[in-house]
This record gives structure tokens, sequence and C-alpha cells, in this order.
């Protein structure tokens, strides 16, 4: 085959903004990555997506598939064309990211201690007291440097004219950045010379920042703070990353059955007695945390947790409760807050977003639904989603029911277009909507994201749904110097 | 660290060495099954190693590549070799953080090996010596890896306390099951492969030429597998490893689990120790095995209680 082949009849819609072709040119961030595609064989491009999925499988960056009671490996699918990003616009992304956390930051601690933002009227009342992630039990309580938002994974996607947007600001345990650092180290292997010749910069420091941050949180001034994370268990489909994030921070990964609390202190069950536990970086939800206090059926948490919390004797990251500031209803005070705390514009724009319990949106969603995007307001991972313009009259017709029964549950946005990116697929470059996911860090000394993040490939021809349940993949990001 | 790693490192190594355990009966079984296809009946491998009921057995033992199948690919034995694999790597799996990186790759690789179809294709059509060798040198791969990268610490001193533990149980177990053949009468004569079989199954045949030279006699057979101290898969020298390794956990802060764990060991290695081949036909070999098996137990018991939190 020849190698041009690649890229003949690569579509072109002129409705969607792709990364890598202009009109009729290529951007130049993708110059040498497209020469170099343009003179490999396609044989050998096979052998790389081969080479891709062999180490994947067998340094087990895989999730477990329990099907009959038996567990099937599974790679989360890789394509293997890197998504490339210039350094003017990461700066945009980086400047936009911070301003959006450091609003978010100062909502949350606004929002659990004097409400000023809800006394001025700019965010509703109703709205937040009817969120089912706000939590009076965390009203009052101190975090330490005022920080609830440790990590962020704001989602951006970007429109047909380029333009970024944030699809959802994902402040409770965004998951995802093991794949940002092992989609770049099978980069480095299968394409060892590109990384140098593009000069990428580095995204392995992200553990560093991470357990710098975290050791700061420490309650205890001691010399060697005890920094853990709580995984679900073996059974989470996201604990290869727990493991990862542990083993590159030199942090013990721990269960719910591992600590226990005395005292209001929090401890964990070692082979020398019990030993006290500073910082838990947890993967668990908080609804899952405390039996005592949340789901009193769940066994991942450790009963007493949080009145340890509330003493300030653990630091719990993220905080417990940031629920409220990424429910979707309340993403479309964003830009709102970002102008009253910080008195400046939004640098990065939010997907103009109904809320149908204001009665004149939904009169103009129900009305307009095949040209809606409809979530539910705590809704992940692309479920319970309905795409208005691809969803059949009986699906509407269901979906319309729900809203009614609960309209405080559900947001429509317009159908935004996604931008493409060219991915190899059946032995042929062929264009598929993208996300990006950059992952911020909130720390003592400022707010820190590493140059790159996730980018979340929609691998079903003409699909806008990029969660990974929903069939979608991911590509190394770079970030250009 | 923490007492759920502790346990999942000491079963992941307990599992590997079973496996271990089973690979080499197989193959022993195999050549045996080979050279005396008369008397020859894969009862005893299955008896030891499965649940089956008599009738089941019955059904299977004469037919190599049946047990070879149900041995080592089928999902439904608890002690194949892939369900064993399976629960090493789930252990390894959790404690990822605590184990190198290359160690977690040769677990995971052999799962990966065992689950894939074309090895129960094999073992269905090809040579069973050379599909279990492959099988065996990923066992040994494994001992070299840990033994090459994994840190010396705490991790590891669980690790060798699962395995030792484990080796002496199934040196005893095969005794027991071989012995049982001959209704643990030691005098009486039997064809000298029988013994060849036993020590090779253990690795033990070679040394047994240099140290006893005299032929193949019942009680220096059970001398060698109980009591020789120079030879790694005897139950005295496991034992010994345990202790050894085990006083390595010697700690300040759990001082009483360790003295209570540490006299139980010690316990029944002197029994071992000042035991020899008279004293043992004396209790008769069934009850001084079945006794080892209790005493072994209790230790498992006592590492449960005093250091895996489970009580």
């Amino acid at each position: 085959m020849e190698a041009a082949d690649l890229f003949q009849k690569y579509p072109h819609n002129p409705l969607v903004w792709d990364e890598m072709h202009a009109a009729d040119s290529v951007r130049p961030q993708y110059q040498k990555v497209f020469d170099f595609l343009l003179d490999i064989p396609a044989d050998e491009l096979n052998k790389k997506e081969e080479l891709a999925k062999r180490l994947f499988m067998s340094q087990g960056i895989t999730f477990t598939v329990y099907s009959s009671g038996e567990g099937i490996e599974k790679i989360f699918p890789f394509d293997i064309i890197p998504r490339i990003i210039t350094a003017t616009e990461w700066q945009l992304i980086e400047r936009g990211i911070t301003q959006r956390l450091r609003a978010l930051n100062l909502f949350l601690k606004d929002v659990y201690h004097q409400q000023f933002i809800l006394k001025d009227g700019i965010v509703p009342v109703e709205l937040v007291y009817s969120c089912p992630h706000f939590l009076r039990e965390m009203q009052g309580v101190n975090v330490p440097y005022d920080i609830y938002v440790h990590i962020a994974g704001i989602d951006l996607i970007r429109d047909s004219d380029g333009t970024f947007y944030v699809l959802e600001d994902n402040l409770r345990t965004p998951s995802g950045v093991s794949y940002m650092i092992e989609n770049r180290e099978i980069t480095k292997r299968i394409f060892p010379d590109l990384i140098p010749q593009n000069k990428v910069l580095p995204v392995t420091h992200y553990p560093n920042i991470l357990y710098k941050n975290l050791v700061s949180f420490s309650p205890r001034q001691v010399a060697a703070p005890n920094v853990v994370l709580l995984t679900p268990g073996i059974y989470n489909s996201a604990y290869f990353e727990h493991t990862t994030l542990a083993r590159l921070m030199g942090i013990e990964l721990v269960e719910g059955r591992d600590l226990v609390v005395e005292n209001h202190s929090v401890y964990m069950k070692t082979t020398s007695g019990l030993q006290q536990v500073d910082v838990i970086y947890r993967r668990v939800d908080d609804d899952f945390l405390d039996p005592l206090v949340f789901n009193p059926d769940s066994t991942l948490g450790v009963s007493g947790l949080l009145s340890a919390y509330r003493k300030g004797n653990v630091a719990i990251v993220n905080a417990i409760g940031n629920g409220v500031a990424d429910d979707k209803a309340i993403y479309v005070y964003v830009p709102e807050m970002i102008r009253y705390y910080l008195n400046e514009e939004p640098i990065l724009k939010n997907v103009p977003t109904l809320h149908l319990s204001k009665p004149d949106d939904q009169k103009h969603v129900l009305a307009n639904i095949n040209k809606m995007v409809i979530k539910k307001t705590n809704g992940s991972g692309g479920y319970g989603m309905l795409m208005g313009h691809v969803a059949s009259d009986k699906e509407i017709e269901d979906y319309k029911k729900e809203i009614l029964k609960d309209p405080r549950q559900f947001i429509a946005q317009p159908v935004i277009s996604l931008s493409s990116a060219p991915c190899y697929i059946n032995g042929k470059m062929q264009p598929r909507r993208i996300d990006l996911r950059p992952f911020a860090l909130c720390g003592p000394s400022g707010i820190e994201i590493v140059p790159g993040g996730l980018t979340r490939v929609a691998l079903r021809e003409g699909s806008l749904v990029v969660n990974s349940s929903q069939g979608g993949g991911s590509k190394d990001t770079w970030v250009l110097a | 660290m923490l007492s759920r790693v502790a346990d999942s490192l000491y079963w992941m190594s307990r599992y590997m060495e079973r496996t271990d355990g089973i690979l080499r009966m197989l193959k022993v079984n195999h050549h045996s099954s080979q050279d005396d296809p008369i008397g020859f009946t894969w009862q005893p491998v299955l008896k030891i190693f499965s649940n089956l009921d008599d009738e089941q057995i019955a059904g299977m033992e004469m037919n190599g590549r049946k047990v070879l199948q149900y041995m080592v690919v089928d999902r439904d034995n608890p002690n194949s070799v892939l369900n064993m694999v399976t629960k090493s790597r789930e252990n390894a799996r959790a404690v990822q953080d605590n184990i190198t990186k290359e160690l977690w790759q040769s677990l995971n690789e052999f799962y990966h090996v065992v689950r894939h179809e074309r090895l129960e294709h094999s073992l269905k059509s090809d040579d069973p010596l050379t599909v279990l060798d492959s099988l065996v040198r990923q066992c040994m791969f494994y001992y070299g890896v840990t033994d090459n990268t994994m840190f010396r610490g705490e991790g590891l001193s669980f690790m060798n306390l699962g395995k030792y533990l484990e080796r002496a149980i199934q040196s005893a177990d095969i005794l027991d099951v071989r012995f049982s053949d001959l209704s643990y009468d030691l005098e009486k004569s039997t064809d000298t492969t029988y013994w060849k079989y036993l020590l090779l199954s253990v690795s033990g045949y070679a040394l047994y030429l240099k140290r006893y030279r005299s032929g193949f006699e019942a009680r220096n057979v059970i001398d060698q597998v109980l009591f020789n101290v120079d030879f790694p898969r005897s139950v005295l020298y496991s034992l010994n490893q345990l202790h050894r390794h085990f006083g390595r956990l010697k700690d300040e802060q759990n001082m009483e689990g360790f003295a209570k764990v540490d006299f139980i060991i010690g316990k029944i290695r002197s029994k071992i120790q000042y035991s020899d081949v008279h004293s043992v036909n004396l209790t008769g070999l069934h009850n001084y095995l079945k006794e080892l098996t209790t005493d072994f137990n209790e230790i498992g018991n006592a590492l449960n209680q005093s250091y895996f939190a489970n009580s």
C-alpha cells in the first residue's frame, strides 16, 4: 500500500474544526507528524498499533470487566496518532482554567460559610439547597488553606471556529490522569523520534507536584506526614489508576477496611499496629466515605471519618461536598462567579445552557428538543443523556416524561459539534471527535497544570460522545514548547 | 506495612509456590505414565490436588490428556494452574505499589499465558512436556525476578513466609499420598522407579544419588524429604527458612504478636529437627504427617491473627 493513501479521502467537514487540517492545508503544529506519517509504510503503522496494544496488556494497564463470575481484561482503546496543542492555545487554556478554579474554590468556601453569593442573589438559593451534593455536614468546616478543589479535571471542547468551551467542571474525583502519563510512555516507545523533534513538553512530573501538595495539607506538623490513597478496591474500573498514582508517589494504597477512626483520628492497620494517617487522597465518592453520616450500607468508607475531618485531624482530598460546584445546573453560574469573586471577565466560555426548572427555558427546550443535548445535572460518564438530533421519537417521549417528573435534574445545551482529529482506524486516517481534560492541581503555592491532559476520542464514526463507558478511547496529548 | 498488603503478598507467594508444585507433579507423573503404562495411574495426583470424588477420579485417572486439561486450564477446578495463577495475580494486583514493576509484569504475563486459548489447544494436541516446561519456566522467571528485584524488607519477608510454609505443606502431602499406596509400610518392597519418580517430582533425585548411594529405600526417601537440611524442598529446610525470614519481622511495635508466632514456629521446627526416620516409624508415618499438617495450619492461623488483622 502506498503511504500517501493514508490521508486519501480524509473528509473535510466545514462545520467541524479539525485539529490537523485547515480548509486546504495542514496546520503548522501538525506538519512534522504529517510528514512523518507520509513516509511511513502502512504495515509499519500496524506494527506500532500492535506494539501499543501489547504494552498496555503486558503492563496491566487494563480494567477488568466481570461477566459470569470471570474477569476479562480490557484495554482502554488507544489511538496512536497524538493530539497536538500549540503553545499559544495552551496559554489560553492554562489561564482560563486557573481563573475558573480560583473562582470555584472561593465559591465552595463561600457556600459552606457565609454564603455571600447567595445573599447577593447571584446564584439562586433554591438551586444550591436542592442539589443532592450540597452537604449541610460541611457547613462551617474549615479546610487547609481554604482549598476544596485540590485536583480538577475540567473538560474542554472546541466549536466549529476553534473556540474552546468548558463542557463541564469535574471537581470531585476526576479520573484519567494515569492515562495522560501512560499514553505518553507508550508514545515514547512507538514514536521515539517524534517527541524530541517536536519539542513536546513532559507530563511525568504530575505525581511529584501532587505529592508535594498532599504533604503540605497535613494537619500534623511532622517530618514525614502519612499520606494515603483511598481506593474502592480492585473491582473499581479505575483501579489501575489508583495503583499507578500510589506507586509513582510512593504512598500507601489503602481500602476502607484498612482504616479505623479512634478518638477522632484516623489510623491504618499495619503489621506493627495502628499508624496515624494525616492526608487521604480519596478516590471514593462522598456518599460512600462514612457510613455513619452518608450511605449507611457503604463498606468502602470508614466509620467516623467525617468527625475526624471536621475536627481537622485528617485532610481529605478533594474536599467533601464539592459536588455542589460541579452540578450542571450550578455550572451555568460559573461565569457570574468569576465576575463576582474575581472581578474579571471569564477567559474560557461556557456552553450556552438552559435549565429545565425555569419555565421559559423548559418551554423552549421541549419545543426544540431535536436540536438539544439534554443531560442530568448530577450524571456523569455519559449515562442518562439524550442526544436530540439522533434520538428516536419514542426515546424523546420517554425522556420528556422523565423531565417533567423533576425538571431540577435536567439541563439542555445546543448540540456542539466538538473538534475532530485524525485517528488511525482500519488502516486509514479518519477524523474522529475529541475533547480535552487537562488536570489542574491546587496547592498552597497556587494552581499548577502539567502541559497535557487526557484527550478522549469518540471512536464511533459520527459519534459525539467521548466517554469511555460509551465506546470512547484516548490519545496522547502533546503541548508544544 | 498494611496488614492487608502483608496478607496479599503472603498469598500471592503461596499460590505461586503451589503452582510450581502442581506443575512439577504433573511433569513427573507424565514421565511415569510413559515408562510404566501398565501400573501407572493419575489417582494420587487427583487425590492431593482436586476435590473430585472417587467416581470422578476413576473416570479420569487413566486419561493423561484429560487430567492435564483438568489440572492446568479447567476453570471449575479451584486448584488448576489457571486458577492458582489468577489468584496469585489478583493478590499482586491489589498490592502493585508494594512490589516491583518487573514482578507485577511477570505475574501479569503468566496470567495472560495461562488464559490464552493457545495453551488449552497445545495441551490437547502437542507434547505435554514441552507445554509443562514452558509453564515451569514462567515460575522460574517469577522466582528469578523476585530474587533479583524485590527490595529486601517486610514485604519480601511475608512473601518468603508464604513460599516456605506452602512448600513444607506440599512436600508433606506428596509423601503422604505416595506412601498411602504402600499402606505406610516402610519395609514393603517396591519397584525402584516408584521412588525415582517421587524424588524427581520434588527435584531431589540428583541429591539422593549422591547422598544415599545405597539404592532406593523408603527410609532414605523419607529422610531426604523430611529431614535433609541441604535439600531445598525438605520439610525441615522449609521450616528453617520460615524461621529465618520470620526473625526479620522482629519489631518493637508488635513484640506481643512476634513472640507468639515465633514460639509456634520454633516449637514445630524443633519437633521436626529432633525426629528421625526411626521415631517417625514409631509414631506411624501417616500420623506423623497428619500432625505436621495440623502444625502448619497453626502457623498460618497465628500469622493471620497477629499480622494480617484477620481473626
